[in-house]
């Protein structure tokens, strides 16, 4: 679970001294939207991003000449003129879910990984998106998520791993979820075509499959 | 009075020798309820039988890796039980059965393309012996069919294994060598046609196929399944277009488990008629799975028999009016045995009635 795995480690980045237009079109060449900013010992010094250039750059409401004339002040403008300074970031020993919080509470899209202050990788939300849906297994071919009511009788976890080793039945993940409000469920990913003699089984148990 | 179009069968009684054990539904049974049922009924009078061939390793290797081949062939001939997963059951028959059932695709499109269809009876419902036409009771029709009418009957391959579920280097699902994949390679490549739609109605994703399609531009996979969170194999969501030249290759189309003859014909006749119209096809290959019934305890999806003569008549429709009536049905799924012959029975009538 820890970000190290996870994260792109070869990172492309700006550095505080390039131009508008030369910034603009390393992101647009790479269909990138964020892009760390670095000195020259490659420590982190700010965030650049496209939000940040589309400000920058001319409206496209002007007209030719308005636009030309704003744009000869833009191409002068550097990078360190206009990037972010206050930069969240993680560490190699963050976990996902530390990636996950920091996004949900920060609002960006793009997490840059410091090891004592030098970029060492960089981590996205479609990063994160693609590392959950491995952990979880959604869309792996040949797999069914089965939901199944947690009334809280005993042992029932035991009760489903045993009947389904017993009947060596394959399955890649095991969830136990407490939600009071609307109710506690079991969530298996069974590995194979034989989800409705999966369920008799159960049901023949007294465990009930929910959706 | 001018008889309805024939309808050629391709099938063996070889297909009976895949032996997948004691406790698993792809059983040899299905293919003789489904033959004894259209024996006996309404349709056989325009019915034909034609036997199989083995595919050509050429074939083969335009759906699948060699390496795929080998492993399989290897499998079988050193007595293993199954492949890569217990649900791939095989026996020592079942790499040779696995190529023929891929052959009977390539043997019904050469009778489509020829225009003609030898005509078989099957004196035990499976064995092709002599010539003539299958009847009710057993008295051999004279009626001539002209090579516009073979041709606009169409062909439907009664196989096992089946092979939407196959994958270019693996199996899966009891899928060994993705029929329909290996079909379409042989229409393009052999005979010319270069846009091929296959469209499927087993209850199941056939993510063989979708796998094999979505970088292409000239294939195109239509499919109505089971939702993939509820539903085996856990593929084929609605997002899923296709990827750079083949972006619009892949219509996935699930439907909720408890989903019926109402919310498939929505689909239907809604977005897969007008994406098969706008598409133009040069043929058309039918992925016919009846799993989806609501008796087959293999989906939650609860179809009725008559859907299926209504899917037999719309895809009879489209192909006459996009590709030249040019039209091929494989047999995937379907398992329950008191419905799975009255409802390829359904289809077939479906196919007649155009």
């Amino acid at each position: 679970m820890y970000i190290s795995r996870y994260m792109i480690r070869e990172v492309l980045t700006a550095t505080p001294e390039m131009s508008l237009p030369e910034v603009r079109s390393l992101l647009n060449e790479n269909h990138f939207r964020h892009l760390p900013v670095v000195d020259k010992h490659g420590q982190l010094v700010g965030m650049i991003t496209d939000r940040d250039l589309r400000s920058a750059f001319p409206s496209s409401m002007l007209t030719e000449s308005e636009r030309l004339q704003a744009y000869e002040r833009v191409e002068k403008a550097t990078v360190a003129d206009i990037m972010s300074t206050e930069c969240v970031g993680l560490t190699p020993e963050s976990t996902l879910d530390d990636a996950l919080l920091l996004f949900n509470r920060e609002g960006v899209g793009a997490l840059p990984v410091l090891d004592d202050g030098r970029l060492v990788g960089i981590f996205s939300g479609g990063d994160l998106l693609a590392a959950y849906k491995e952990l979880f297994g959604v869309g792996e071919k040949g797999s069914v998520l089965l939901g199944i009511e947690d009334d809280g009788q005993s042992n029932l976890m035991t009760r489903i791993v045993t009947l389904l080793e017993q009947h060596e039945i394959p399955f890649t993940r095991l969830l136990r979820i407490h939600d009071e409000e609307h109710g506690n469920r079991i969530y298996l990913r069974l590995n194979t075509y034989k989800i409705a003699s999966v369920v008799n089984l159960l049901r023949e148990a007294g465990i009930y499959p929910a959706l | 009075m001018r008889p309805p179009p024939l309808l050629t069968l391709i099938t063996d009684s070889r297909f009976l020798d895949h032996d997948t054990g004691s406790d698993h539904p792809e059983i040899p049974a299905r293919l003789q309820t489904i033959l004894a049922t259209l024996q006996q009924g309404d349709c056989s009078p325009f019915l034909s039988l034609q036997g199989t061939r083995p595919a050509e390793r050429q074939w083969l290797m335009a759906a699948h890796d060699e390496g795929w081949l080998f492993r399989f062939e290897e499998a079988v001939l050193s007595g293993k039980t199954f492949i890569d997963h217990t649900d791939n059951q095989i026996c020592y028959d079942s790499y040779q059965v696995a190529t023929l059932a891929a052959g009977a695709g390539l043997v019904a499109i050469d009778l489509l393309e020829q225009g003609q269809a030898e005509q078989v009876t099957a004196r035990d419902g499976l064995m092709p012996h002599e010539p003539g036409t299958m009847a009710k009771d057993g008295q051999v029709s004279r009626a001539p069919w002209t090579a516009q009418e073979r041709l606009a009957g169409a062909a439907f391959c009664l196989v096992r294994p089946p092979g939407h579920h196959a994958e270019r280097t693996r199996p899966f699902g009891f899928c060994f060598f993705n029929n329909c994949v290996v079909a379409a390679r042989y229409w393009q490549q052999h005979h010319g046609r270069k846009r091929i739609v296959v469209f499927d109605f087993d209850a199941h994703h056939g993510n063989g196929i979708q796998s094999a399609f979505e970088h292409e531009a000239d294939s195109l996979y239509v499919s109505i399944h089971e939702h993939p969170s509820f539903s085996y194999p856990g593929t084929g969501y609605a997002d899923e277009k296709g990827f750079g030249a083949g972006r619009g290759s892949i219509l996935n189309l699930p439907l909720s488990p408890g989903a019926g003859d109402e919310q498939f014909l929505a689909l239907l006749h809604g977005p897969v008629a007008e994406k098969i119209a706008l598409w133009q096809p040069d043929a058309m290959i039918v992925a016919a799975g009846f799993d989806g019934h609501k008796a087959d305890e293999m989906s939650g999806l609860l179809y009725s028999t008559g859907l299926y003569e209504k899917i037999g008549q719309s895809v009879r429709g489209w192909s006459n009016l996009h590709c030249g009536g040019r039209l091929l049905s494989i047999l995937e799924g379907g398992y329950e045995l008191t419905v799975l012959g009255e409802s390829v029975e359904a289809y077939v009538q479906g196919l007649l009635a155009w």
